[in-house]
Parts: C-alpha cells; sequence; structure tokens
C-alpha cells in the first residue's frame, strides 16, 4: 500500500533539485504527490538479499 | 460483400484465389477510414496514396505469400522511411525518419500494405492526453470510454474493421490491455522474438514489438513474417522460428494448464485496495474460460507465485527509471515539448536512486526464476487481464494505471510470451485473459487461444461500428 502521507514539500525540493528539473507549481504538487508510488514501488524491491543474488542484467561474454 | 469483414486468413484466401484484389480491399479499408475514424481517432496519418500505389503494385505481382495484399497499420512509434513518425508527441510533430522499423519492413516484404499511422500514447506511455495535437483514440464498442494504451489507435483500427491487422508494442501491457478493452487478439511475443529495431523505445530491457488481431490464426500469420532474428537489435534470439498455424488445433486433450488466480482473487485488494477489486462479472468469465479449457480436456491446476505487487512494481520501476534516463535531457532543456501525461509519469524516475534500479534488477531474476520453476510441470499458464470493462475515457487520471493493480506487467518482467484473448463482455464492454508460456513457445500459447476461441463466439462478436458501410452492404 502508498504511504499514508505524501513527502514535505521542503523534502521534495531537494529531491527536484537534485534531479535537474524547473517545475511549475502545479508540476511540483502533481509529482509530490506521485512520490508516493515511488516510495511504494522501491519498499517492495528493497528487501534483504543475500550478496549473491545478482541482477538480472549479468551477461556472460560470448564464445564464438 | 464488405472485404473489411474478412479476418486476414480469410482475405488471404480470397487474394490467392484470384477472388479479391489487394486494390478492392485496399479501398474499402481506406473508405471506411474516411467514414468512421473523425470519431474514432484512431489513425494519426492515413497513408491513401502509398497505400493505393503498394496495392496496385501487389496486384500485378506474384503473390509474396500469406501476407500479399493485406493492408495493415501501425503504432506511430514504428519508424517509416520518409513518412512521419510523431512517438505522438509534439518534440517529434515533424519527424521523418531515414529507415524503416525492422518489424515493418518483414511485413512489407511480405506483402503487407501500409494503411497509415496509429494513434498511441505519447512515447508509448502518456496517455490518453487531451492537451497532444492527436485527439486520443475512442474505444468503439462505446466511444465514451478508453480504449487503453499505449497502443491505443492499433487497437481501436483492428476492433473497429480500419485494418486487416497492426502492430503494437508492450512494456508493462500495452499491447493486451488495449486487446482486453476492444475485443481482440494481442500478442507480446518472447522478450527477443520480434526485432525491437527501429521502434522508438520506452524502456529496453521491457520494450516488446507485437501483432494486434481479430483472431488468433491471423495472430499466427502476423508472427511467422514478423519472428526471426535480427543481427542489429541487441535482445535478438538467435531461435528457431516454427509453423505457428500447423500448431493451431481445436482440442487440449492432455494439455496441463496452470492458473494463477491468486493475482486477481487476492493479490489485487491486498496489495492495491479496493478500487483494483475484479468485478463479479470478470470472476464469472474467468471462471467460465477455465472451464471451457476443460471441457476441451485440458487438466487444470493452480500455479503459487509471489504476489502480484512483487512483479508489477519491479516492472514499473525498471520501467520509470529508463524512461527517465531516455528522456532526461529533454525534459531538463525542453520539457514544455511533452504532454502532461508523459511528463508526469516519467518524470517520478527522477527520483528514483541507482540502487532502487538495481534491486529491481535483483528482484526480476528473482521472479524470472520463480516463473520458470512454476511452469516446469504445466504446458502453459493463464492468468487474468484487465479485471473490468473499460472505464470512461476521462475517469482515467495521471496515476491511475500505477495505482491500480495490472496483471500483464509481470510478463514483461520475464519476458514471456503473453497474449490476451477475449472470454466474454460486461455492460456490452469487452472482458480478457491472458495465455502464457514458456520462452518462445508462441505456438504453446496460440494453440491454447485457437482452442479456446473456437469453442466460444466472442471473437464472432464486433462492434456495432465495425457494420459495413452502406456501400458495401
Amino acid at each position: 500500500m502508498m504511504p499514508d502521507e505524501p513527502i514535505s514539500r521542503e523534502r521534495f525540493a531537494v529531491l527536484v533539485e537534485r534531479a535537474g528539473l524547473k517545475l511549475t507549481t502545479e508540476q511540483f504538487e502533481e509529482l509530490r504527490q506521485g512520490y508516493r508510488l515511488v516510495e511504494r514501488m522501491a519498499r517492495t524491491v528493497r528487501r534483504p538479499r543475500d550478496r549473491a543474488a545478482e541482477p538480472a542484467h549479468i551477461f556472460a561474454q560470448p564464445t564464438e | 460483400m464488405d472485404p473489411t469483414l474478412l479476418t486476414v486468413a480469410e482475405a488471404s484466401r480470397q487474394i490467392a484465389e484470384g477472388r479479391l484484389s489487394p486494390i478492392a480491399l485496399t479501398e474499402a479499408y481506406l473508405d471506411r477510414i474516411d467514414a468512421l475514424d473523425g470519431e474514432l481517432h484512431s489513425y494519426v496519418l492515413v497513408l491513401h496514396d502509398a497505400a493505393r500505389v503498394a496495392a496496385r503494385e501487389l496486384a500485378a505481382n506474384r503473390s509474396r505469400g500469406v501476407l500479399h495484399g493485406i493492408p495493415i497499420g501501425l503504432k506511430d512509434i514504428y519508424k517509416t522511411r520518409g513518412i512521419r513518425t510523431t512517438a505522438g508527441s509534439p518534440r517529434y510533430l515533424d519527424h521523418i525518419p531515414e529507415e524503416d522499423a525492422q518489424s515493418w519492413a518483414k511485413l512489407r516484404d511480405a506483402g503487407a500494405i501500409l494503411l497509415g499511422k496509429q494513434e498511441t500514447h505519447e512515447f508509448a506511455i502518456g496517455g490518453p492526453d487531451f492537451t497532444l495535437p492527436f485527439p486520443p483514440a475512442r474505444n468503439p464498442w462505446n466511444t465514451a470510454h478508453y480504449p487503453a494504451g499505449s497502443s491505443s489507435g492499433s487497437a481501436v483500427a483492428v476492433a473497429a474493421g480500419l485494418c486487416g491487422a497492426a502492430m503494437g508494442s508492450d512494456t508493462g501491457g500495452s499491447i493486451r490491455g488495449p486487446a482486453a478493452y476492444n475485443g481482440i487478439v494481442g500478442l507480446k511475443p518472447t522478450y527477443g522474438r520480434v526485432s525491437r529495431r527501429g521502434v522508438f523505445p520506452l524502456c529496453y530491457t521491457l520494450d516488446h514489438c507485437g501483432p494486434l488481431t481479430r483472431t488468433i490464426e491471423d495472430c499466427a500469420i502476423m508472427m511467422q513474417a514478423l519472428a526471426g532474428y535480427d543481427p542489429h537489435d541487441p535482445a535478438s534470439a538467435d531461435a528457431p522460428v516454427p509453423d505457428y498455424r500447423a500448431a493451431l488445433t481445436k482440442r487440449l486433450d492432455g494439455t496441463r494448464i496452470g492458473v494463477i488466480r491468486h493475482f486477481h482473487e487476492r493479490d489485487a485488494v491486498a496489495d492495491f485496495g479496493d478500487d483494483s477489486a475484479p468485478s463479479a462479472a470478470y470472476i464469472a468469465a474467468f471462471d467460465n474460460a477455465c472451464r471451457v479449457l476443460e471441457n476441451l480436456g485440458a487438466r487444470l491446476v493452480d500455479l503459487q507465485l509471489s504476489p502480484l505487487i512483487d512483479y508489477v512494481d519491479a516492472n514499473r520501476l525498471i520501467m520509470l527509471a529508463e524512461a527517465f534516463a531516455l528522456h532526461e535531457t529533454d525534459f531538463r532543456e525542453r520539457p514544455h515539448l511533452f504532454g502532461h501525461h508523459m511528463f508526469a509519469r516519467i518524470a517520478l524516475g527522477a527520483f528514483l536512486s541507482a540502487a532502487d534500479y538495481v534491486e529491481a534488477v535483483r528482484q526480476r531474476r528473482e521472479l524470472c526464476l520463480e516463473f520458470a520453476g512454476a511452469l516446469e510441470n504445466v504446458d502453459i499458464a493463464i492468468s487474468a487481464n484487465a479485471t473490468a470493462p473499460a472505464p470512461r475515457i476521462e475517469s482515467v487520471s495521471t496515476y491511475s494505471t500505477f495505482e491500480r493493480a495490472s496483471y500483464t506487467g509481470p510478463y514483461n518482467l520475464t519476458g514471456s510470451p503473453a497474449l490476451s484473448a477475449p472470454i466474454g463482455f460486461e455492460n456490452g464492454l469487452p472482458l480478457a485473459f491472458q495465455i502464457t508460456g514458456k520462452p518462445f513457445d508462441e505456438a504453446g500459447v496460440m494453440r491454447i487461444g485457437y482452442a479456446f476461441e473456437q469453442a466460444t463466439e466472442f471473437h464472432r462478436q464486433r462492434p456495432p461500428i465495425a457494420a459495413s458501410l452502406p456501400q458495401h452492404q
């Protein structure tokens, strides 16, 4: 489930600055609300894993 | 008789037998587009003259095969040399590619005729967006309703009889969602089965190209031309291409089918909330589909996987990260060139960390292995597609597709072949399920779909707007 409260405006402004995006007031507010989806997705995938659990984009060199 | 009522297979037979000319078939489709597309908005560019020239040339020459003289459409993210390709975006409003998408080149070489470029959500993600230069396509079953996306125009055109077949793309469901809402067949092939070369990317590791058709046999015909190795697509697989039509049978005796029920019966509400609850009509239609498959001789067993949200969120996170990386420079330097939905959705990728992405890709490997293990003791699996009929188009908000359960994304994550086929109706709008299988078993997936289709009548039902024009009655 999504977080009940959206990220604070102050914290989100830091993320927007870091991303290099110039947003209108409306865009800022819409993305701030949408950030809850990002938080949910990140929470879904961030779980304890053995160090040996490799990502799917590991590739093997061709042998021919 | 109105030749646009024929399936690709039927039209192909008549062309081969000399009973139907590619010229007459092309003119009939162009007539329908001119008469109906003002209301449906499935095309952004109709190639009247070029289609007629191609039809005349094909009519005068030896048959190239089953697709000889068959008019099709392309989602407007497929590059077409010398023909405007916009990706549905103001960013590329005047873009004229110098290359053809490889899959279009294969269809053209097989004798297909290009009727035009079809409406797409902006860059295959941003829609339905009424701020864009091209109006969103409308559902032909009820034009107040959403046809799904992002291959919206392609699905609408096939369902409404405005082309024989069409090409779409699918990163999280953009072929299968529109197929479901429009009551047609949509196939997302195995990752690497159909070349992605020359198609505007949304997400490199999740993008798939595939056909939208009225029937499974037509899908098999399209796949026969599309499948194959492309050394210029890094994801392309050098795997043998079987005879897809030869694999189609009407019985499924001895076939073992895994049913992934918990995705829609439990996980949708548990993970995404009450708004994602399947409708009672959908649950009944899915259960009926299972009974049909059993009556065809299949043996059904329940499969248990990780929760739906594990697949869906990994899929979406990867998509957002890769899509933002693709558009980052433009988002920073010329954001005014994008529509509202495109910007609002993909900009979320800016707030992911590299570690978020790596964790999603680690989860991807885990789930791919889990899914492969689940399929070891079955031949095919089935699961839900959209579990309620198409909503009204104005109700589709910026983030509604991210907030709700998605049943299509898991098979982009695993790269598995996945086909959407109709299973019924609710309030006059189509319902569908998905058939998925082992890598490169498009033949097996289509075999199940064909047997189900032939045992039911859903594929014969057309939206009222698909009826013959007066001049062809």
